[in-house]
């Protein structure tokens, strides 16, 4: 390559003579002939040498270390070495010394000597914490770092079969809580990184994969990653301006290794089944159940003695055992990497196949990435990364009210699934008024294929050594196809279907100017200007037809239906952003970091597009001083201090216009009973005032390590403030309804985090190492404007008319998000009640809860804040005991603090709108007059109520959990010629300590998004117990 | 990659394509027209607002041809039953947010019908059509609520977040006031089954005019307007599409399949084989007994059955054999809840159903003809016509024709034809409160049903979700 170069140079002599037209040029052809003069002049420079030294430069472990600088003392000269850490370097003369100087390694001089080649050694200069760390728009010393991040590798979840990132992030990093909202496979996920800053807006991280900007995890092979940041504090994050606020998860995927070819395969198998069933109660208790409370009310009995026993001796319908499964999975992965001194790559093929614990619930996986690094020069670095995933899901949304987990609590267990023709029952007699809980899963596709392509290539170029342009360019294309079935035995007999299509395309142009040098040796000086655009497009239609000719056509042919409609949408927006930073260290010992972004943004009128978004941060290492070296203790000691100004564009495009609502199911309208006319309605208010939300947050932070690294201590303390919070009020409906967003809450996050890990026993062939971070997070809503509380604009978990009539949760001012808004029970009437509760038309056995105002009647102001679904602390403990050549991964994790609305178990307790017979076991513990009167499980009467939204339904959701337990055993090297062998076996979700009553503690029907509805269960899709086992090939 | 400064301001530009936006939405006639749609729309948005659901019978449970099942899965339409609802009772926002939401659209073409530029009868009949369903909208809440926000803009302000509530006859001043630009404006019949006419706008006005002859306006001079308004409409039944069908058990057999008759004079249409958005939920599963897969909803007080004068009528109305799973069948007066059911509000066809393309009648020919009948007794004398008015119904359902009452009997037969014609169909309750009647309907009651609790009452509470978001409206 560098021949080339000298093709180059040998152009100059030609150049020189054109100098006079150079006047006459327009400046911008100037300012680029200048510059290419001026590099030009420089390898000119090089040129002028008498011999030539080339070399390898390797770390200790003998690994090869690409982008080592390489000078000539006393001289500007020098380059950086290539991929394979080779160099080849013409110098003055041979008496000259070589520098070799590499982040992270002692700087070595050596005198040339006469040689030609010299093969140099770098050893760490501080042996842990040399490693570099991926920051936004760079890379720095993990020394050196000012900021709050967390970092992680791809070994620190080797031990744990991941299908997707949440599962490599939970537990096992401070600050960051992961909830699975859904426990389908693919399912949702709530990933937040130092709590919520936003109460409209979305509070999921920003994902940044190899640079490009909002991709999405989903679509990423957890097998890929080669490093994982989490970005915490605003220092770190707020570099990405205004969609930092909820912190930045950067990603970093695997590049080839030039020095070692490998194929890895690794065929995974998994058996996964429901945590928990519900206690339910069998058929013939049912019967009996039914039919004495059918006499309680003054009812006829419903079910004959005769067919009681005949329930006794032949059982009923057990519908769990009808909607759950034990559900088989596999996954198979495909690693290829290597390749040679100048490009090396790294190609992967992943495919899952998991089925969902409900009946016909599954999701498959396809994906192939392939990245390419090369070194056209020793200036000029390419790379291209091409990802090519798809994502298919069938029915894993299959859960809430009307879902098959939630029905199969309500249907009665004497309705067979199936009639004496063989077709579904459709309807409970005496049970749910929904359908036919198998028939929900198995007589319905919700089906949603999704197909992504990222591209992201860039160049970098080394004017000289110390300056560097980065320009990159990222594609992102998502197409995702909708399909959508409901045949006749949940339909009433009309079936319907649906197509849609969605097509994202996203693109971002990113260009990094980046220099860095050290001032006589004690200056050390990295700056970074940022100019990136961003542009983001959606476009999407459907089609849906109603009362199917065919229904076995389904979604293929939506013609052949009795009325059909159509929809089309579209979306876009723009960003386009000036970005700095100064990475200063004095001493290496002193340092600091300023930022500063400037952000424009489309969703906003004009005068509110811009906003600049600054951070400053200060480290002192004590342990470069003297007196604390002199300790001979701490082989890190460092405390930092952060604060700055990030953003969060929570609103959609176009929430600043008025617009009308046109989709068919609010406007449009059928005059006469064979047609529909289409229409528009009013939609939200319009607020053209809308600008962003700010978040001001400080952290201070301290790094400890001792006993030469083998413990580590990482604390870190933080304060979020939100100001200019968009709200969405509620408009009363007197006024239309809907809502309005405007910028005016204020609210304040903070925390504790702590990480301790370390190495407690290292004796000859065993070893334990072991990890523990706790969070400590505190959410506080600090002010709504003038508003006294807002309510979640819609009741979540939609209970049904009459039982769930006010919102669910509130935001009030000194309360947190997820505020559940409620009655408080206060158990049953009691006998010597009487005359009490007959002031609210109520008697002994009934509901009784607390009347706030004293009115003698339970009504709306009655309300009252009755909990909180938000964790407090989360905490990970990760063990990996290795013994030779077995490994066992204990990982434990829990999610304290908070409490769960228990929808599941109040609607299979009570006789409800949606269910008219209670099922769950529990009801045997009734309220009996004369029997059973200190119950406070309501007794059967007309006179009782029984409010969802009660504190009655509201349960401690605390869990510890088993995450993870694997066990491996690694065949001793050479026991299969060319192979390398290892096999393991473990669980997932093993055990589970709580006290929640209903299936799993940690699923919710709350969206991963939004902050505003917190841990409400309601059918939602529990997670399961899933166990596996598989073999990881290397050749 | 260099991008000139006003680059960039162009390329953070919004554009909103795809998009229904602002005022220029209403500039053409099209757009007039789909506004006109989005006002109908809130009346029947099935499960959500409006008139198509359970939650329309559920607030005039109050009244004795309506009760529910006395066990706890019914509790929330009990309350109605029982005169004791809580403002957090959620079938009534199906109303009160349906009818707001109608009246946010019709305020919106009220307000803004000039600037769209096109054929002037073509709007003029659109905003005919907005009047009424504006003064239709109110007519419902203030029957129900008696006092209540008075909105006339479609347009939100922070002021909105602090009205308070107007007094009944302030609403009924817009009321008469909408139902005159409503008669003046539209043409004489209705342009699709769905929609209003000059003849349904002043047969609403025959109405709103009798009502406000009783409580709580207690304007006596109104009988008469109700009279002449009522008579108006018969005298162009034809020249407006009205007339009875001949007999009860076509009119309902048509209006559970959704055909259209010459008896509606307003009607909400359906189609559940559209999308189940647009379906009629009220029908079917809502009026049956659990026996037959019904969910149990609502049926009938036995007192008023045990009254309800034998006939081809009554069997139209009623369903008293209850047919078990097994085939056999039961009299209602074994059925679980003990009571009979409607036969006028099954589905269609045999089966279970929620969502139906069955019509909802607002309004029958037949109610024009007993407002008359009434309202000309209250008026003045009991003439021929107030008696053929009544005796056509009375022939219809088999019934002898009434003759030689007095002035008061003739009155009482009139308010009990109405119960009978009207079974189940929101007329009773308002009878019942517009004569201030509960106190006897409650005495009358059999021992069996659902027991009032507290102080029965006539009017609903405002829903505590409003209430929330403005706390003047409690003053």
């Amino acid at each position: 390559m560098i021949k080339d170069l000298h093709a180059v140079n040998g152009a100059l002599p030609i150049t020189l003579p054109l100098i006079a037209s150079f006047r006459q040029m327009p400046w911008q052809r100037k300012l680029a002939l200048l510059f290419a003069m001026l590099f030009t002049f420089h390898s000119f420079m090089a040129n002028a040498q008498v011999s030539e030294v080339s070399g390898t430069v390797k770390d200790e472990k003998g690994i090869t270390l690409p982008g080592v600088s390489v000078g000539v003392k006393g001289t500007t000269a020098g380059q950086v070495t290539d991929n394979n850490g080779h160099y080849s370097l013409k110098v003055p003369s041979g008496n000259a010394t070589l520098v070799f100087s590499y982040i992270g390694f002692l700087k070595q001089e050596l005198p040339i000597n006469g040689r030609v080649t010299i093969h140099v050694v770098l050893s760490p200069d501080s042996k842990n914490l040399s490693e570099v760390v991926v920051i936004g728009y760079g890379t720095q010393k993990k020394s050196d770092v000012t900021g709050s991040l967390s970092s992680l590798s791809s070994k620190d979840f080797k031990d744990q079969p991941v299908t997707r990132i949440d599962q490599a992030l939970q537990g096992r990093v401070a600050g960051v809580q992961v909830v699975n909202n859904s426990g389908a496979p693919g399912g949702d996920v709530k990933i937040r990184v130092r709590g919520s800053n936003s109460i409209l807006g979305d509070n999921n991280p920003l994902y940044v994969i190899d640079g490009f900007i909002g991709g999405d995890f989903n679509n990423l092979n957890p097998d890929d990653i080669a490093n994982i940041e989490v970005l915490k504090d605003a220092s770190s994050t707020a570099i990405y301006g205004s969609r930092g606020a909820n912190g930045v998860v950067l990603i970093t995927t695997k590049k080839g290794n030039a020095e070692k070819q490998e194929i890895t395969f690794t065929p995974i198998f998994y058996t996964s089944r429901v945590i928990k069933k519900m206690d339910l109660l069998s058929a013939a208790d049912f019967a009996t159940t039914v039919n004495t409370r059918n006499t309680d009310l003054g009812l006829s009995p419903y079910f004959t003695q005769t067919q009681i026993n005949d329930f006794r001796v032949n059982g009923g319908t057990n519908w769990q055992d009808e909607v759950f499964r034990t559900a088989p999975g596999q996954e198979y992965k495909l690693g290829y990497s290597g390749g040679n001194a100048k490009t090396q790559f790294f190609i992967s093929g992943d495919y899952l196949n998991q089925d969902g614990i409900v009946i016909n619930s599954n999701y498959k996986r396809y994906a192939l990435r392939s990245n390419i690094n090369s070194q056209f020069s020793d200036k000029l670095a390419t790379r291209l990364n091409i990802s090519a995933i798809r994502r298919e899901t069938l029915n894993t949304n299959n859960q809430g009210t009307g879902g098959s987990v939630n029905q199969a609590l309500a249907w009665a267990p004497t309705t067979p699934v199936r009639t004496a023709a063989g077709t579904y029952t459709l309807v409970d007699p005496l049970g749910s008024i929904r359908y036919n809980p198998v028939a929900l899963a198995n007589d319905v596709e919700s089906i949603v294929d999704n197909s992504n392509v990222t591209l992201n290539g860039g160049a970098n170029y080394h004017f000289f050594k110390d300056l560097s342009l980065d320009v990159s360019f990222g594609v992102d294309y998502q197409n995702i196809q909708g399909k959508n079935y409901s045949g006749p035995s949940v339909t009433n007999n009309i079936p319907n279907a649906s197509r849609t299509s969605t097509e994202l395309f996203n693109l971002q142009n990113t260009n990094t100017l980046n220099y860095s040098h050290l001032f006589n040796n004690v200056h050390s000086l990295n700056v970074t200007a940022v100019f990136e655009q961003q542009k983001y497009t959606s476009t999407g239609f459907s089609a849906n037809a109603n009362s199917l000719t065919f229904a076995n056509l389904g979604y293929d042919n939506l013609a052949l239906s009795t009325t059909q409609s159509a929809g089309s949408t579209y979306s876009g927006s723009a960003l386009i952003s000036y970005l700095g930073r100064v990475n200063y260290a004095y001493k290496d010992k002193y340092l600091l970091t300023v930022s500063v972004r400037r952000d424009g943004s489309s969703k906003f009128q004009p005068t509110n597009q811009e906003s600049t978004f600054p951070s400053v941060a200060l480290g002192w290492k004590l342990s470069e001083e003297p007196f604390i070296k002199k300790l001979n203790l701490f082989d890190t000691f460092k405390i930092r201090g952060s604060w700055g100004l990030t953003g969060s564009q929570a609103i959609n495009p176009y929430a600043t216009l008025s617009t009308y609502l046109s989709d068919a199911f609010s406007a449009a309208n059928s005059f006469n009973n064979t047609s529909v006319s289409s229409g528009i309605v009013l939609g939200n208010a319009a607020n053209p005032f809308l600008k962003w939300e700010t978040t001001q947050a400080e952290d201070v932070g301290l790094d400890l390590s001792l006993f030469n690294n083998r413990l580590s201590f990482t604390a870190d303390a933080y304060v979020k403030n939100t100001r200019d919070l968009l709200l969405s009020l509620p408009l009363p409906a007197y006024a239309g309804g809907g809502n309005i967003i405007s910028n005016v809450g204020k609210m304040k996050n903070s925390g504790l985090e702590f990480n301790i890990g370390g190495t407690p026993v290292q004796s000859g062939k065993f070893t334990w190492s072991s990890s523990f971070n706790i969070t400590f997070q505190k959410n506080l809503v600090k002010s709504l404007g003038s508003l006294a509380s807002v309510f979640s604009d819609k009741s979540v978990a939609n209970a049904g008319a009459g039982l769930s009539t006010q919102p669910e949760f509130i935001i009030k001012p000194g309360y947190a998000l997820g505020s559940y808004w409620g009655l408080k029970y206060l158990g049953t009437w009691k006998p010597n009640e009487a005359a009490e509760a007959a002031k609210y038309g109520n008697k002994p056995g009934d509901s009784h809860y607390q009347d706030l105002n004293g009115d003698n009647a339970i009504n709306g102001s009655d309300f009252q804040i009755i909990g909180n679904g938000t964790p407090k602390q989360s905490l990970g403990w990760n063990n990996t005991f290795t013994y030779g050549d077995f490994s066992v991964n204990i990982f434990m994790q829990a999610l304290l603090g908070f409490s769960k609305l228990d929808y599941t178990y109040a609607s299979s307790i009570t006789a409800n709108a949606d269910a008219k017979q209670a099922t769950n076991v529990g009801v045997l513990n009734r309220y009996i007059p004369g029997v059973n009167e200190t119950s406070n499980i309501p007794a059967f009467s007309s006179t009782n109520t029984d409010y969802f939204e009660s504190s009655r339904f509201l349960e401690n959701g605390n869990f510890v959990r088993l995450k993870n337990l694997n066990i491996s055993y690694h065949l001793p090297k050479g026991t299969i010629k060319n192979v390398d062998l290892k096999l393991f076996i473990g669980a997932t979700n093993l055990f589970t300590i709580t006290k929640y009553k209903g299936f799993d503690p940690e699923s919710t029907n709350a969206g991963s998004g939004s902050d505003i509805t917190q841990s409400i269960d309601f059918g939602s899709y529990p997670n399961s117990k899933t166990f596996n086992a598989g073999v990881v090939f290397k050749f | 990659m260099i991008l000139s400064v006003s680059g960039c301001k162009k390329a953070l530009v919004e554009d909103p394509k795809g998009q229904v936006v602002g005022a220029q939405a209403l500039s053409t006639v099209a757009g007039l027209n789909a506004a006109l749609v989005g006002t109908y729309k809130p009346l029947s948005t099935t499960w959500v607002s409006g008139f198509t659901t359970a939650a329309v019978v559920a607030v005039l449970m109050g009244s004795d041809d309506l009760t529910t099942h006395p066990a706890s899965n019914k509790a929330d339409l009990r309350e109605f039953d029982q005169y004791h609802v809580s403002n957090l009772n959620g079938r009534m926002l199906n109303i009160w947010n349906g009818c707001y939401k109608s009246i946010q659209g019709a305020n919106n073409i009220i307000n803004n019908y000039k600037s769209t530029t096109g054929d002037a009868a073509t709007i003029n009949q659109i905003l005919g059509e907005a009047y009424y369903l504006r003064a239709l909208d109110y007519y419902w809440l203030v029957r129900l609520w008696g006092k209540i926000p008075l909105i006339t803009s479609e347009v939100y302000s922070p002021e909105v977040l602090k009205v308070g509530t107007s007094a009944p006859a302030e609403i009924y001043k817009l009321i008469e006031s909408d139902l005159l630009n409503a008669e003046k404006l539209m043409q004489d019949k209705k342009l699709d089954a769905g929609r209003t006419s000059k003849g349904a706008a002043s047969a609403l006005f025959a109405d709103v005019y009798l009502t406000e002859g009783g409580w709580p306006v207690n304007d006596n001079s109104k009988y008469a307007l109700a009279a002449a308004k009522a008579k108006e409409v018969i005298d162009n039944k034809a020249a407006y599409g009205f007339d009875l069908v001949s007999d009860v058990s076509t009119l309902w057999q048509n209006t559970r399949l959704g055909t259209t008759t010459s008896e509606e004079v307003f009607a909400i249409h359906n189609c559940g084989t559209c999308n189940w958005f647009n379906a009629n939920a009220l029908y079917g599963s809502s009026a049956m007994p659990g026996e037959e897969n019904g969910w149990d909803d609502y049926f009938t007080e036995i007192r008023f059955f045990n009254d309800f004068p034998a006939g081809p009528r009554k069997d139209a109305t009623f369903h008293t054999v209850i047919k078990k799973s097994d085939g056999t069948t039961i009299p209602w007066q074994s059925d679980a809840v003990k009571h009979p059911y409607f036969e006028k509000f099954r589905a269609p066809v045999e089966g279970s159903t929620d969502g139906s393309n069955g019509t909802v009648q607002m309004m029958r020919y037949a109610h024009v003809l007993l407002i008359y009948a009434e309202a000309q007794a209250r008026s003045g004398a009991v003439n021929d016509q107030a008696y053929a008015s009544v005796n056509i119904i009375r022939t219809r359902a088999g019934l002898a024709s009434l003759s030689g009452l007095s002035s008061t009997d003739f009155v009482n037969a009139i308010i009990n034809e109405r119960a009978w014609e009207f079974a189940g169909e929101y007329t009773r309750w308002f009878d019942i409160t517009r004569l201030q009647l509960l106190t006897q309907v409650i005495a009358n009651r059999d021992p069996s049903e659902n027991v009032p609790i507290g102080t029965p009452q006539y009017y609903l509470p405002i829903p505590a979700s409003e209430l929330q978001l403005n706390p003047n409206l409690g003053n």
